[in-house]
């Protein structure tokens, strides 16, 4: 599904990945860890369109370079990040927000857009699903909204667009245990034969919840150890610093 | 200029029968008018919008001779089909048609007046000009306790060959003791390189209500400007909102002096530029006694070399305790070459008086868009929906339903 040759990425001649790898599979959920400034959240920025990058190396999702492919087309395609910092987004109906992704993204892929109806059929469900407040959805994007309830609204957005590669960026910092249970939930419910996922995350704490099927460690910028959901653990007793 | 415009005024005195008494308030307006000239940057009022110079350049040389014994077809003018109103349609400057269809006969008068006894010292030259050439002094009077029950929409039309010519009219409203009216401005230009002057005066009595909306959303290379004269008497309120747009040049200016306690005074705006429009609102509050309420907001919009100037004025007299007056502007600046100046002025005798200001201006905020893109929308619509929601709590502040909703229709707004 996603394959990642030789990626390195430079910010102002500041090299943050270098000759970073990654295969993953449909099906397949993968965490990376890695302590701060090691290029984690680089990752996921280039990997979901964001401007500011030098780049080398290739990035291929389902076959389609992706690094032709603008931000929405590669939502368009599948990939979705949950964001480590949600955006407040004033004036803008969580709503209205949420019916205007889900139907760009089904116009693009040629399917038929949902009406009022259906969409909010669709959208009550997920919500109870997430224990999200449905009072929530009619106020403004994430405006006002604690920590907790900003990373549901993504886990929400992510279980509503169904992406086929979710690359969750430090989703479980500042969730408290039920929220974190509730997450969890919400990505193991998306767990298929062919959705996969990329957890990105300093704690082992999350990986308790969602069982991966690989653990990478990234230091500076590299991929130094890989290994099962073993690893995580030897981690959290180790520290980042003595894995080698 | 000076020699065209005695040629035109003496023209309209010889072709009109004017009454003494009008004669004289004309005549004593076009002297001073031609002792101040058009405004300019010399004016504090006029220091970001220099008109002489805009006239000049955009304009070139005006005449203010309008031929108003002409009858202007009115009968295919494309009215607002979304909501039933009453209308007053004025093309280059005549007043055509007034038509309250939709009211009680005998709760609204409309009067043809001479023009005040005494001239008022220092208003602006434009007012001058408006005195002098403007072909009627009408005057609507909405009686005592009536609410008008479809709003009032005003069409400022101008003609496809009128060019090159300043236009002038004048409306005066009273709004008896708890009468109520909503009123709009709409402009439509088939003509171009004019210059539009428009002036009404407002007597509001005690606990009236007056709506006043402006849009101006078709685009036109015209030169507006707008002078609204407010006087409220107590527990009368005001709301003015201003969707600024579509011509070259307009300003909007709002006088509001608050003579009774409790009564408010509501300005908001919009401006949404594009080109290189150069659009102002220029507000005066004046908090002259107790208990006394304004509320601005104003937000802007602003393409390639287009250009904004927002001047809010608060003026708080030393009765005047208990005010409350706030101000508040925001622009978004779409391009390196678009401006906003904002020039707050509080101006405060008073010393229990509750009052504030603020403004900032920014580009759109580029992780917003980023994170709109990676839900699947292309550029263009992660930008309008960002605006939009700019954009919406100045038009959530329209407190007339079917008018907020006509506005987010112009605006493409949608919930």
């Amino acid at each position: 599904m996603l394959k990642i040759n030789n990626l390195s990425a430079k910010i102002d001649n500041k090299s943050i990945l270098q000759d970073f790898k990654l295969e993953i599979n449909p099906g397949e959920v993968h965490a990376i860890m890695g302590p701060n400034g090691s290029g984690k959240s680089t990752l996921s920025n280039i990997l979901s369109g964001k401007k500011g990058y030098d780049v080398t190396g290739e990035v291929l999702f389902e076959n389609n370079d992706l690094f032709s492919l603008e931000t929405e087309e590669r939502a368009h395609k599948g990939i979705f990040l949950a964001f480590q910092y949600p955006l407040e987004i004033p004036g803008v109906n969580t709503n209205v927000f949420l019916k205007t992704s889900l139907n760009a993204i089904k116009k693009a892929r040629g399917e038929k857009e949902l009406d009022a109806i259906q969409f909010l059929k669709l959208v009550k469900e997920k919500a109870k699903e997430l224990k999200f407040d449905e009072e929530k959805l009619s106020r403004q994007l994430n405006v006002g909204f604690s920590g907790g309830e900003k990373k549901k609204n993504e886990i929400l957005q992510m279980s509503i667009l169904n992406p086929k590669l979710s690359i969750l960026d430090e989703t479980d910092s500042g969730l408290d245990i039920d929220a974190l249970k509730t997450v969890a939930d919400g990505v193991n419910a998306l767990r298929k034969k062919n959705n996969s996922f990329l957890i990105i995350t300093h704690y082992q704490r999350l990986l308790e919840y969602i069982k991966p099927d690989f653990v990478h460690v990234l230091m500076n910028g590299k991929i130094i150890k890989s290994g099962g959901p073993e690893l995580a653990l030897e981690l959290e007793k180790k520290g980042y610093e003595n894995i080698n | 200029m000076e020699e065209q415009l005695k040629i035109d005024f003496e023209k309209k005195l010889k072709d009109f029968s004017y009454s003494d008494q009008e004669k004289k308030f004309r005549e004593t307006n076009f002297k001073e008018f031609l002792k101040k000239g058009f405004p300019n940057r010399k004016l504090e009022n006029w220091k970001f919008s220099d008109l002489n110079q805009i006239i000049k350049s955009n304009i070139g040389e005006l005449t203010f001779y309008n031929d108003y014994k002409k009858e202007n077809q009115i009968d295919k003018i494309e009215l607002i089909s979304e909501l039933e109103h009453n209308k007053i349609i004025i093309v280059d400057g005549k007043i055509e048609k007034i038509d309250f269809k939709f009211e009680d006969k005998d709760k609204i008068e409309v009067l043809v007046e001479q023009g005040e006894e005494t001239i008022k010292e220092n208003i602006n030259s434009l007012i001058n000009l408006n005195n002098a050439f403007s072909n009627k002094f009408c005057k609507i009077i909405i009686k005592k306790n009536y609410s008008l029950k479809k709003p009032l929409v005003i069409y400022h039309l101008t003609n496809k060959n009128t060019q090159s010519k300043n236009t002038n009219s004048r409306i005066d409203f009273k709004l008896e003791e708890n009468a109520c009216l909503i009123l709009i401005d709409i402009f439509k230009d088939n003509s171009e390189k004019n210059f539009l002057n428009i002036y009404y005066n407002f007597e509001l009595d005690k606990s009236s209500i007056l709506k006043n909306y402006k849009i101006d959303k078709s685009i036109n290379n015209n030169i507006k400007y707008s002078y609204n004269n407010v006087k409220q008497e107590a527990n009368s309120i005001s709301e003015t909102f201003i969707l600024s747009s579509g011509s070259k040049f307009f300003k909007n200016e709002i006088n509001c002096d608050l003579l009774g306690q409790h009564s408010s005074a509501f300005v908001n705006g919009i401006f949404d530029l594009d080109d290189e429009n150069h659009h102002e609102i220029k507000s005066n509050i004046n908090h002259l006694v107790e208990n006394t309420k304004s509320y601005q907001l104003v937000k802007s919009v602003l393409e390639k070399k287009s250009k904004a100037v927002y001047q809010g004025k608060i003026f708080v007299s030393s009765e005047a305790q208990k005010t409350d007056g706030y101000q508040l502007s925001n622009a978004i600046l779409l391009s390196e070459n678009s401006e906003f100046n904002a020039k707050p002025e509080l101006e405060i005798y008073a010393d229990d008086v509750k009052c504030s200001h603020g403004s900032s201006s920014g580009s759109l905020d580029e992780n917003s868009i980023f994170y709109l893109m990676s839900r699947g929308l292309n550029y263009k619509e992660a930008k309008k929906l960002l605006i939009n929601g700019f954009l919406l709590d100045v038009i959530e502040k329209i407190t007339d339903e079917d008018i907020k909703n006509l506005i987010k229709n112009l605006l493409g707004v949608k919930e």
